[in-house]
């Protein structure tokens, strides 16, 4: 069995002067500034403010929709002479409903600072993201079961004989369909929100 | 400056020839296990997200067809309601129909981007192309549902102050169509909210 064997020669350092000029390895890199958080930071920044413009809208629909009472100054045989939005259970769930999602945009507002103080952080960004989903769904199932009573209010339905109360009571069908629309507007920026959380998820 | 220097012995190379192709298919092993190690999980939740997608798409066909279905003819006539009930009688159904039909289209052109994520775990693009579109669905897929809902409810129950009789009384059979539509459309938005919550887990790093 033949041995090859090799010769390595280590140069001894000795010098302290080349000792003491060492480099350090792995300078410390600040995490808040990283190029990688940077677009991310810049994505938080931009889901706080439709948070807050979320949090106009949906409040916004709470309240036309609670404050459209009307009351006619003369009655007919058949239809009531005041309209309120506790007339129409779904105008009552979509009350109920949009303070609802007003509150839950109010609290998530803290967990929106904390991925802009932590662009890295994956956590509480997935949070807000299966939260907003919930909350989107809930949303928009509230303004599109009023859009549906919104429409019969405005057309009526012939086939069931269902008569159209726009007719009469103008203004509070006005107010409901701009609470509708409002709460439409919510629906949009939450989408964005969603979308929002999932591109600053990804990973590079 | 003293010189140190090492004697490094290196046995001698062996007379069986290496199979160097041994060492190839241990290194494509490796990258592979490795590629799986980071990417077992995703993978796991890529293929439970395709059986998701299996499952709403039988259910959204379901709730359209069984809404399309929906009709009624009274053996006898009133003076005041038809008798006659379908769903084409409602804007708000046929919106449903035609939504829900669009959304289990959707759900059958998405199945391809599914798999590609399943044979590729770690591919970000496929995936978030997936949320965004499904995040666009749930949207419609609850817009469809809620809207119906509150027709069905009225037909159930009417509305005293507005004078809507509730026509359920008379058509038993369509109200039991359209509401069993509308459960099964709700069940499907459940499915969509965890097919988006299952991309958004696969998307995020470690």
């Amino acid at each position: 069995m033949k041995n090859e064997s090799t010769v390595i020669d280590v140069p001894a350092e000795s010098s302290s002067a080349m000792k003491g000029s060492a480099p350090l390895i792995g300078v410390a890199r600040d995490h808040t500034t990283n190029g990688s958080g940077g677009y991310k930071r810049g994505l938080s920044i931009f889901d706080f403010l439709l948070r807050l413009a979320a949090i106009i809208a949906a409040s916004v629909a709470a309240g036309t929709m609670f404050t459209s009472d009307e009351t006619l100054p003369f009655f007919t045989q058949f239809l009531q002479f005041e309209a309120g939005y506790d007339d129409l259970p779904t105008f009552q769930f979509f009350v109920i409903a949009m303070s609802m999602i007003s509150g839950y945009l109010l609290l998530s507002l803290p967990f929106s600072v904390v991925t802009i103080v932590r662009p890295l952080a994956t956590a509480p960004r997935l949070l807000l993201l299966v939260l907003d989903t919930a909350a989107m769904a809930f949303n928009m199932a509230a303004a599109s079961s009023a859009a549906a009573i919104g429409y019969l209010a405005h057309n009526g339905n012939q086939n069931t004989n269902w008569l159209p109360i726009c007719q009469q009571f103008g203004d509070f069908c006005q107010k409901t369909s701009g609470a509708v629309v409002s709460s439409f507007v919510s629906v949009v920026f939450f989408i964005m929100l969603v979308v929002l959380s999932g591109v600053a998820l990804k990973r590079h | 400056m003293a010189k140190e220097s090492t004697t490094i012995d290196v046995g001698e190379p062996s007379t069986v020839t290496k199979s160097s192709s041994h060492v190839a298919v241990d290194e494509k092993k490796k990258g592979f296990v490795a590629a799986a190690a980071g990417g077992g999980y995703k993978r796991g939740l890529t293929i439970f997200d395709f059986l998701l997608r299996l499952a709403a798409i039988g259910i959204t066909i379901g709730a359209s067809s069984v809404m399309f279905t929906a009709e009624e003819t009274l053996p006898f006539f009133t003076q005041f309601l038809q008798f006659q009930a379908g769903y084409d009688d409602f804007p708000t159904f046929q919106f449903f129909v035609i939504s829900i039909a669009i959304v289990a289209s959707y759900l059958v052109l998405s199945l391809p981007f599914s798999i590609v994520s399943i044979v590729r775990p770690l591919a970000v693009v496929p995936r978030l192309i997936l949320l965004i579109s499904d995040t666009v669905v749930l949207t419609l897929t609850t817009a469809a549902a809620a809207a119906a809902a509150a027709i069905v409810y009225l037909a159930h129950n009417g509305n005293a102050n507005t004078n809507w009789l509730p026509i359920c009384q008379q058509f038993g059979d369509f109200c039991q169509a359209t509401s069993t539509a509308v459960v099964a459309a709700s069940i499907s938005v459940v499915f969509f909210v965890l097919l988006i919550v299952i991309s958004a887990i696969a998307l995020k790093r470690h």
